[in-house]
């Protein structure tokens, strides 16, 4: 009974904590600067682009590329829709988070052939292939200098400074990231897992592995498109280069450090990660350092992450919907 | 124009086959993928310039140095990053690789910043011509020292005595260890081997190309596409998927088209391992549960 009731008040703790946070969050336009604010949306794609990763190099345990691919299309329908076809701002956004999914379902298909080191290579090539589809996109996409966007309304709101956008990238990952949480928790997401965990013991537990793979790239691609969404939207231009190699192994940083396989890992990732670099813009190279110091120093010493570690600190901080952490 | 371009895919082929063959050796031996072999290969390129152009040393000199030099950073990377965590998935050691490819880059890039480095070409024989097809000696070079290397590690592997002892303990490292061979020791030498090809093949490219901190990317993925070729894990394959490869971008730029060209080895993947993903000398796998 004592149990019990500690365990409901460090819920409420935790609830009162997360609606501070996000109040301070929503409020943080009216006393920071434009360059803070710009940061902290940079925070939010970076955090779904890392989310989307999860799934399936977390959840999934599986060494899959293709998420800067997501990305990109993600950015790329989001800025086609609304460049070419005229349709109102939502239904370009949704169409970009609605292709990432498709994307993800299709890359999804060769992973029920492929593990481990095959499945990474091909999703590599994937991602290099998709540089060159929006290089050599002529009018439709720009090729290589890219596209911009024009100027988005949502709800009677114009979309145009830093700060109206920062609040629509904040309010739209605040809910996506809470449909993740749900979903993690979901009969879905533990089934993820435990396909993830082993194939073979998942499916004599009747649970098919193929449906649940499929599920957790199609997943994959539908959240971190809601993050190249976000971006073509906060920058107002997509262009190529944002979505090169460095993009993909900025992710896959992020959910390391973070601690992948965790619903909070990435995000806290995404925040340390986007944060850091900052103070170190005028060395060049100085970021990649920190980047392979901070992997290695979690691989040697911290395998399950940043977020592993605190929940070793503090096990009430443990997320309920997994076992163990990897 | 067909034969130039089988000549001179012959010799870009060559690299990509010694890139490969070097991450075949490590992966065979050790089930270590290593992501950051490109980086590896451009950090052997760099270290060859250092001594080369600003300490001045002839070209013997400071190939034998390079290739000593990265031998060290072999064994210091095996002892200090993958053999603590040995014992993990292999997913976290592939991760590891990733690290020490960002440390690799952003080492070369804090000291040498955005700009491009020339390197002259080191041997101004002229070239050779064979009927209407030209051959400078930089290519000669390539293709006889990397023809010369894969011979002598065949014959390594296959006909030496310390050659079968690895390939014995590289398919049952645990039944190695039981009969008294040191498995450590043995990863680590690995590793020296794969790190000392790594750099032959940036000494060998340095003088053809610019030297940049990026260079190393792509580098890694036509390696990929040249393991996956020839068959993933098996080292004639590497070897041979990595001189196919070559010729046929050549060919493809040629005869197709040069903006084909930047995405042929990613096709080149992408088609092997979704039609037929044992390549060319690979036998598909079976799995035991």
């Amino acid at each position: 009974m004592s149990d019990m009731s500690k365990k409901n008040a460090g819920g409420r703790i935790g609830l009162v904590v997360t609606l501070l946070v996000l109040l301070l969050l929503f409020a943080a336009p009216k006393f920071a600067n434009g360059y803070v604010v710009y940061i902290l949306a940079m925070m939010c794609i970076n955090a779904m682009m890392a989310t989307g990763f999860n799934f399936v190099i977390g959840f999934l345990g599986q060494l899959v590329f293709a998420n800067t691919a997501f990305f990109g299309i993600g950015a790329y329908t989001y800025g086609i829709v609304l460049v070419h076809t005229g349709l109102p701002f939502p239904v370009a956004f949704l169409a970009a988070c609605l292709a990432g999914g498709i994307a993800g379902l299709i890359v999804g298909l060769p992973a029920l052939r492929l593990t481990g080191f095959q499945l990474a290579i091909v999703t590599l090539a994937f991602n290099e292939l998709m540089r060159w589809v929006y290089l050599h996109s002529g009018a439709v996409g720009g090729g290589a200098s890219g596209m911009e966007m024009p100027d988005a309304q949502f709800l009677g709101i114009e979309l145009i400074g830093d700060r109206s956008k920062y609040i629509f990238i904040l309010a739209v990952t605040v809910i996506a990231l809470w449909m993740v949480r749900n979903i993690a928790r979901s009969t879905v997401g533990r089934a993820i897992v435990s396909v993830g965990a082993s194939e073979l013991a998942a499916a004599s537990l009747t649970i098919p592995p193929v449906r649940y793979k499929i599920a957790a790239f199609g997943l994959s691609g539908f959240f971190t498109a809601i993050g190249g969404a976000m971006f073509a939207l906060l920058l107002g231009r997509v262009s190529p280069e944002s979505f090169s190699l460095g993009q993909l192994l900025l992710g896959f940083a992020m959910v390391m450090v973070g601690g992948m396989g965790t619903v909070v890992g990435p995000v806290l990732g995404a925040i340390l990660l986007t944060a850091a670099p900052e103070f170190l813009r005028n060395i060049a190279g100085a970021e990649e350092i920190l980047y392979s110091f901070l992997l290695i120093g979690l691989l040697l010493f911290m395998p399950s992450g940043l977020f592993g570690g605190l929940c070793a600190l503090f096990p009430s901080l443990r997320e309920r919907h997994l076992g163990a952490t990897p | 124009m067909l034969g130039q371009l089988i000549l001179s895919g012959i010799s870009q082929g060559a690299i990509y086959a010694l890139v490969a063959l070097g991450m075949t050796v490590l992966y065979r031996t050790t089930a270590v993928l290593n992501f950051g072999y490109g980086d590896t290969f451009m950090l052997g390129a760099f270290v060859f310039y250092v001594f080369l152009k600003i300490a001045g040393m002839p070209f013997a000199l400071a190939a034998l140095m390079t290739i000593a030099v990265m031998i060290i950073v072999g064994l210091l990377i095996e002892r200090l990053l993958i053999r603590p965590i040995a014992a993990r998935p292999h997913l976290l050691i592939a991760m590891m690789t990733i690290a020490i490819s960002y440390m690799f880059r952003g080492a070369t890039r804090m000291i040498w910043g955005r700009d491009v480095q020339p390197m002259p070409a080191l041997f101004d024989f002229p070239p050779i011509f064979i009927g209407d097809m030209v051959l400078t000696s930089q290519n000669v070079v390539i293709m006889v020292a990397a023809a010369l290397l894969v011979i002598l590690f065949f014959s390594f592997f296959n006909y030496s005595s310390l050659g079968k002892l690895m390939q014995a303990a590289s398919h049952s490292p645990r039944g190695a260890a039981l009969i008294g061979v040191n498995v450590p020791l043995f990863s680590a030498c690995m590793w020296a081997l794969s790190v000392a090809i790594a750099a032959i093949a940036g000494i060998l490219v340095a003088p053809v190309t610019l030297l940049y901190p990026d260079m190393g990317a792509a580098t890694l993925l036509k390696a990929f596409a040249a393991m996956t070729l020839g068959g993933f894990g098996n080292l004639g394959g590497a070897v041979l998927g990595g001189v196919v490869l070559g010729i046929s971008e050549q060919l493809c730029g040629g005869y197709i088209s040069t903006s084909f060209m930047d995405i042929f080895p990613y096709l080149v993947i992408l088609v092997v391992l979704l039609v037929y993903p044992a390549g060319m000398l690979g036998r598909a796998e079976i799995t035991r549960v």
